[in-house]
């Protein structure tokens, strides 16, 4: 079972939770939750594991960030999800040397909600214009409905 | 990378954004060194239109309109990754017939879209005749799909719980009809393009796509499948009623464009027959669940669901706070992880092959902007 690999591949790195997941519920095989500075670390294991990064994306919770990576896997049915809180003004380091498709996510990221990711070979806005001077999805950006 | 005037051998093309064979308004940066390109940069957003933004300012239902316009050509697969996800954060149950209608009627767009690829594919690559045949054939389908769910292109069919309207007699009649017109097109297909000479030179060995490549990119769909791995989200991950039928996941050897071509053909062909299966085994029944809540209001959580779109994997990442209002709703499209390996597949090619290597991904530019 990859999930069960996935699981004590990532024990070893002491991170906050690896638990886990109610398939039917969330969709969700393994449930992670990290400090900013293991991340590279999980994607390596993931790498390793044969998964790919399905996607990255960023929560906004006003007090403070949060980071979600997904990761599936070609051969095996086996979704992990991790969770990284991110306090508003730090960076998170980038996964783009490890994955490269990181490279676009993380500029989207950065473009919709001014994360920095640290390390970082391009990091420009992405979508919106060159000259833009907001990130659309932060909840206290208001748009016209 | 691309500051002008660094080194003085080479020189800028500006490939869009408004260029014909980027099928939507894709901008992509080209160094050149002679007729090779050294290096590239795609510049994408010229049609973002907010729809995550969009989200968090709407309902759940006053959403549901938007999942057509994400990707239109493949709205369907859209509709119900959308709804599948809300359906599994609410905890709401789909009566089979609704069911067997979904996947019929998204197997159908799957055709519509996979035609419009292949003709409008081989227009890119001069080939004019082919584009007549399969919008002729295309036809068919939207005036089918036209009378179940009321639009042609951008369309919002699908509800929480069920489907809008039950199909009739001559909605099946109809595919019936359709299903043995496209299966006696094929030799004409073969004929025409499959076997022809310069298309089998013009594709060959050209943009190679590794299984390695595809699993640091991301890449999904027949992109996916052309490199000879077998994954489908229908198969792999199975939703809806998908497990029921019986088909086979085409997938290719070397991974160029040939492979992604037949991939997408030969994946009509099992659209086809599982539309035929769907057919004869349609149950009578509601099609819409009962007791689905006019405000919905999911409690606090989170999920992620994913459909097989046309183009790869569709996946929708909704985080609820028991509000009526997702707090926040990621779309995970196909279009843009298979973009962003263009830079890599690119290199050191020549401009027609560029324009080749980038129609065989088929993408939705409005996609990846979103």
């Amino acid at each position: 079972m990859l999930a069960e690999q996935i699981r004590n591949s990532l024990e070893k790195l002491e991170l906050e939770k690896v638990a886990a997941g109610d398939y039917g519920r969330t969709g969700y095989h393994v449930e992670v939750a990290a400090k900013p500075e293991q991340i590279t670390a999980i994607a390596q294991v993931m790498l390793e594991q044969q998964c790919f990064l399905e996607s990255l994306t960023a929560l906004d919770l006003i007090e403070s960030f949060e980071v979600v990576y997904h990761f599936a896997c070609f051969r095996e049915l086996c979704r992990t999800v991790v969770h990284v809180p991110l306090i508003k003004g730090k960076t998170a380091p980038t996964l783009s040397s490890v994955y490269p498709a990181a490279d676009w996510f993380e500029r989207e990221v950065f473009d919709l909600f001014g994360i920095v990711f640290a390390g970082h070979p391009n990091l420009k806005r992405l979508i919106l214009p060159e000259d833009a001077d907001f990130h659309p999805l932060l909840k206290d950006f208001v748009a016209s409905s | 990378m691309l500051e002008p005037g660094i080194e003085e051998k080479t020189f800028y093309l500006n490939l869009g954004p408004q260029h014909p064979s980027t099928h939507g308004v894709l901008r992509i940066l080209l160094e050149m060194d002679g007729e090779f390109i050294a290096n590239s940069e795609p510049v994408i957003g010229y049609g973002h239109r907010a729809h995550e933004k969009m989200a968090e300012l709407r309902t759940y239902q006053q959403y549901l309109p938007n999942m057509g316009r994400v990707d239109y050509l493949h709205a369907l697969a859209y509709n119900h990754g959308y709804c599948l996800a809300v359906e599994r954060l609410a905890g709401i149950e789909v009566p089979e017939r609704a069911e067997f209608i979904r996947v019929i009627t998204s197997e159908l767009n799957r055709i519509a879209s996979h035609l419009l690829w292949f003709g409008a594919y081989l227009l890119d690559l001069g080939a004019f005749t082919p584009f007549l045949y399969c919008f002729d054939d295309r036809e068919n389908v939207v005036d089918i799909l036209d009378r179940v769910t009321g639009s042609r292109l951008t369309y919002c069919y699908f509800r929480f719980g069920g489907v809008r309207d039950d199909i009739d007699d001559e909605f099946i009649a109809g595919c019936r009809a359709f299903i043995t017109r496209l299966r006696s097109r094929w030799q004409d297909y073969d004929d025409l393009v499959t076997k022809n000479v310069i298309f089998i030179n013009r594709t060959r060995d050209v943009g190679i796509i590794t299984p390695e490549q595809a699993l640091k990119y991301g890449v999904t769909g027949p992109c996916l499948r052309g490199s000879g791995i077998p994954y489908d989200i229908r198969r792999s991950e199975p939703y809806s009623v998908y497990p029921l039928f019986d088909f086979e996941i085409p997938i290719g050897e070397r991974g160029d464009i040939m492979d992604r071509y037949v991939v997408r053909l030969r994946e009509m062909e099992q659209s086809l027959r599982i539309i035929e299966q769907a057919l004869d085994k349609l149950p009578n029944g509601p099609i819409m669940a009962e007791k689905v809540p006019k405000r919905l209001k999911p409690a606090e959580g989170e999920v992620y669901a994913a459909v097989e779109s046309g183009r790869g994997e569709f996946g929708t990442y909704i985080v609820s706070k028991g509000d009526t209002k997702p707090y926040r709703i990621k779309l995970r499209v196909p279009s843009f992880s298979n973009l962003s390996i263009i830079s890599e597949l690119i290199k050191d090619t020549l401009v027609a092959d560029m324009v080749a290597i980038l129609g065989s991904l088929d993408l939705v530019i409005p996609e990846v902007d979103r």
